[in-house]
């Protein structure tokens, strides 16, 4: 089981899902904060499904106000990269590269791409922590090897 | 922070360090606390800035150090930055995502003591506790000099020399504060006992007093002790001269250095001011009474005078006479203040002075109410964000607040860059300050069309017109810059001006007095006349004046604050009549020492 998880946790690394920033986490987490890892994750979809919608009305209203759309979105990536959800950053940056072209179209592609990213994240990484929950608090906080 | 708890946490220090931490951004507060933690540091978190601040205006001893987003929704970071900083005098750590140097950059001019890139990692989080260290050896490197004033030996190298004893003190003289605050025996250097700190406000009226007692002595000959014997307060020591003189040529380097036009003049009264008094936690700032944090730049505060629109400079000389304080730090450009950037020298003032006694350096600097309003605005906006120190005076003509850095300030005003003037002119200024502070009743900008006559502030470099009379004097040549400076934050004709002078000025040292005096628009006065002196030489208005004294602070280009200071030392130097002694700035060269 515990070794299932590690592989599990190995391949969202390995397919670029998560860096290093998420291993910075998990060390963080210990016997006091076990399940610290996951709360944060928690707290980041919580937040992030805000934004998600937050972009996704701004968007719908056709205005496209890059300089807002800019700022969601480098709150967004700001929170991406604290977790270490690295293929949704890089969604991010192109996003606000497109913010910054003026590229309305570009940005609509995006963030569709970015919302797809993000809830393939949010699904794996749910799956992960239930397994890793079952396998026992300790073993999760390994890194994968 | 009491003895008992500082000694506490002390004992394991960096342990229990007690950070508060500011991100609107859940999942990364929670990151952070979490680091904080491991850290072994006492964390207190919020979401929201507000809430931040009341947490630290509730009990000021209570948080070692605050840690802040720069992106958040109800308030802007750096405003909690400066505001911070002014008001509580605590180190502030800047955290965001932005790696962009300008962003960095504000960060420093606001009075960060550091910029963290998110995501951040807990190696950078275990050092933070440098920055609580080392903003505690400078105060007390301040404080000491308050009671050890009898005690070390009249140095005259206050800051300078000491401030390397201090350093290297600075550790040990930390845990000695906690221990031994009352170790009077302390037989460190000015800077480095740790003595009991003993915060000295620097009030617009005791900073008066000091820029006159500097500019009675000469600026390089300006000792602490024949200082303090001058000012003759009461329950004032050397080391608090000392201090406060370091910070206060540091300020002018600072503000000569910084060559923007905008920054420095309008930065530097009030950002002298501001600096010390955010080191001091603006209690002196300006006495204005406004409330710090209020963010608001007093644009006209009280007793600003004739700064209307440059509220800031305003507030620094008028509430209370102009309390530059730390106008050892602002360089030159705290005079320069008077330009409607005083706000300017909001940023000039990023200078180090937090010291403890009241980075109101600028308070002291006679610049003419303007200086006052800066600093009064510094103090309360402290922060706004924008770079402006003085907010009232970017205002308008300026933006200078809005310069970048603060250090800026003086944007609007082409010549803003009076770094070249720095010896000159802050002799220039200091009288101008004093004499600004004195007569609270600085000429109001009015008299801009006068202020050509302003530069003939003649009795700016030579003699120490008292206090009364450089008002009176600068009142008109204030105005000159400032026509409509001085009245209205925007004056357009001030900065026009200015810019007319600048086509010397601006390149010159002087330009920042210009810009200042300029915007100043009649208080200044005495300061600003210094200022557009040296800015214009060209002009001709301050030709008169300037070429006397600063005939080559001026027109060095004030490319950085060394250039000027040099200028500015040959100048006082060679003209040793012009400044006749009573800037006491004349010897930059002192002040670089300082420095």
């Amino acid at each position: 089981m515990q070794r299932q998880v590690a592989l599990i946790k190995q391949s969202l690394f390995d397919q670029g899902y998560l860096d290093e920033q998420f291993m910075e986490l998990e060390e963080l987490q210990d016997d006091a904060n076990p399940n610290f890892v996951e709360e944060v994750s928690a707290l980041y979809f919580k937040d992030s499904a805000r934004l998600i919608n937050n972009i996704d009305q701004a968007l719908e209203r056709g205005s496209f106000d890059f300089n807002r759309l800019d700022n969601y979105m480098h709150q967004f990536k700001g929170s991406s990269t604290s977790i270490g959800a690295s293929k949704v950053k890089t969604e991010c940056t192109k996003f606000r590269e497109y913010c910054r072209a003026g590229n309305a179209e570009g940005c609509l592609r995006t963030f569709h791409q970015l919302k797809k990213e993000h809830s393939t994240l949010r699904k794996k990484l749910e799956h992960y922590f239930q397994l890793a929950r079952q396998a026992g608090p300790k073993e999760t906080a390994r890194r994968p090897k | 922070m009491t003895v008992e708890q500082n000694f506490e946490a002390l004992d394991q220090f960096p342990a229990g360090m007690r950070v508060l931490a500011v991100d609107d951004d859940q999942t990364c507060l929670k990151i952070l606390e979490t680091l904080l933690r491991r850290c072994h540091y006492h964390v207190t978190t919020t979401n929201q800035a507000q809430k931040a601040l009341e947490l630290l205006r509730e009990n000021k001893n209570k948080f070692d150090l605050v840690i802040s987003d720069v992106d958040m929704p109800d308030m802007d970071g750096f405003k909690l930055l400066e505001l911070v900083g002014l008001e509580m005098d605590l180190p502030v750590i800047m955290l965001s995502a932005h790696s962009d140097p300008k962003y960095v950059m504000k960060g420093v001019t606001h009075g960060a003591c550091d910029y963290l890139l998110k995501p951040v990692r807990i190696e950078e989080l275990k050092n933070i506790w440098q920055h609580v260290v080392r903003s505690r050896c400078d105060k007390n490197r301040g404080s000491n000099n308050n009671n050890v004033g009898e005690k070390r030996d009249g140095s005259g190298n206050e800051g300078g020399g000491n401030s390397d004893q201090n350093n290297g003190r600075a550790n040990r003289k930390r845990k000695d504060q906690y221990n031994e605050e009352e170790d009077e025996e302390r037989d460190d250097n000015d800077d480095s006992s740790a003595q009991k700190k003993q915060r000295v406000v620097w009030t617009v009226e005791l900073h008066k007093k000091f820029v006159a007692a500097v500019n009675q002595l000469g600026y390089e000959k300006a000792m602490p002790k024949k200082i303090l014997d001058l000012m003759n307060v009461e329950k004032l020591t050397r080391e608090n001269v000392a201090s406060h003189l370091q910070k206060f040529r540091l300020y002018l380097k600072r503000i000569s250095g910084v060559t923007n036009q905008q920054a420095i003049m309008a930065n530097s009264d009030l950002h002298f001011l501001q600096m010390t008094s955010s080191l001091n936690g603006l209690d002196g700032f300006h006495h204005r009474p406004t409330t710090v944090g209020s963010g608001q730049f007093h644009g006209g505060t009280p007793g600003m005078r004739p700064f209307p629109s440059n509220g800031i400079l305003g507030r620094l000389n008028s509430p209370s006479g102009i309390g530059v304080r730390n106008l050892s730090s602002p360089p030159a450009g705290m005079f320069l203040q008077n330009q409607n950037d005083l706000g300017k020298f909001h940023h000039v003032s990023s200078l180090p002075l937090n010291h403890s006694d009241g980075g109101n350096i600028l308070q002291g600097l006679p610049m003419p109410l303007e200086f006052d309003q800066l600093q009064t605005n510094n103090n309360n906006k402290s922060i706004a964000g924008s770079s402006m120190a003085f907010p009232t005076f970017s205002t308008q003509q300026n933006s200078l607040i809005r310069a970048p850095n603060n250090l800026v300030v003086l944007e609007g005003h082409p010549q803003a860059s009076p770094s070249g003037f720095p010896g000159h002119q802050i002799n220039k200024r200091v009288e101008h300050w004093s004499n600004a502070v004195s007569s609270s009743t600085l000429p109001p900008p009015q008299t801009s069309n006068s202020i050509h006559h302003q530069f003939d502030v003649s009795p700016l470099p030579h003699s120490r017109p008292d206090p009364l009379e450089w008002n009176n004097v600068s009142s008109s040549y204030s105005i000159p810059f400032c026509d409509s400076a001085a009245t209205d934050t925007t004056n357009p004709g001030a900065f026009s001006r200015n810019t007319d002078f600048d086509s010397n000025a601006n390149a010159q040292p002087g330009v920042f007095y210009d810009s200042l005096q300029m915007r100043q628009s009649g208080n200044y006065g005495p300061t600003t006349d210094a200022a557009m002196l040296s800015n214009n030489p060209k002009e001709g208005f301050v030709v008169g004046q300037q070429k006397l004294q600063s005939g080559g602070f001026m027109v060095a280009d004030a490319g950085s604050l060394d250039d000027i200071v040099n200028s500015t030392m040959k100048q006082e130097q060679s003209q040793g009549e012009l400044s006749g002694g009573d800037m006491g700035y004349g010897g930059f060269s002192s002040l670089r020492t300082c420095i």
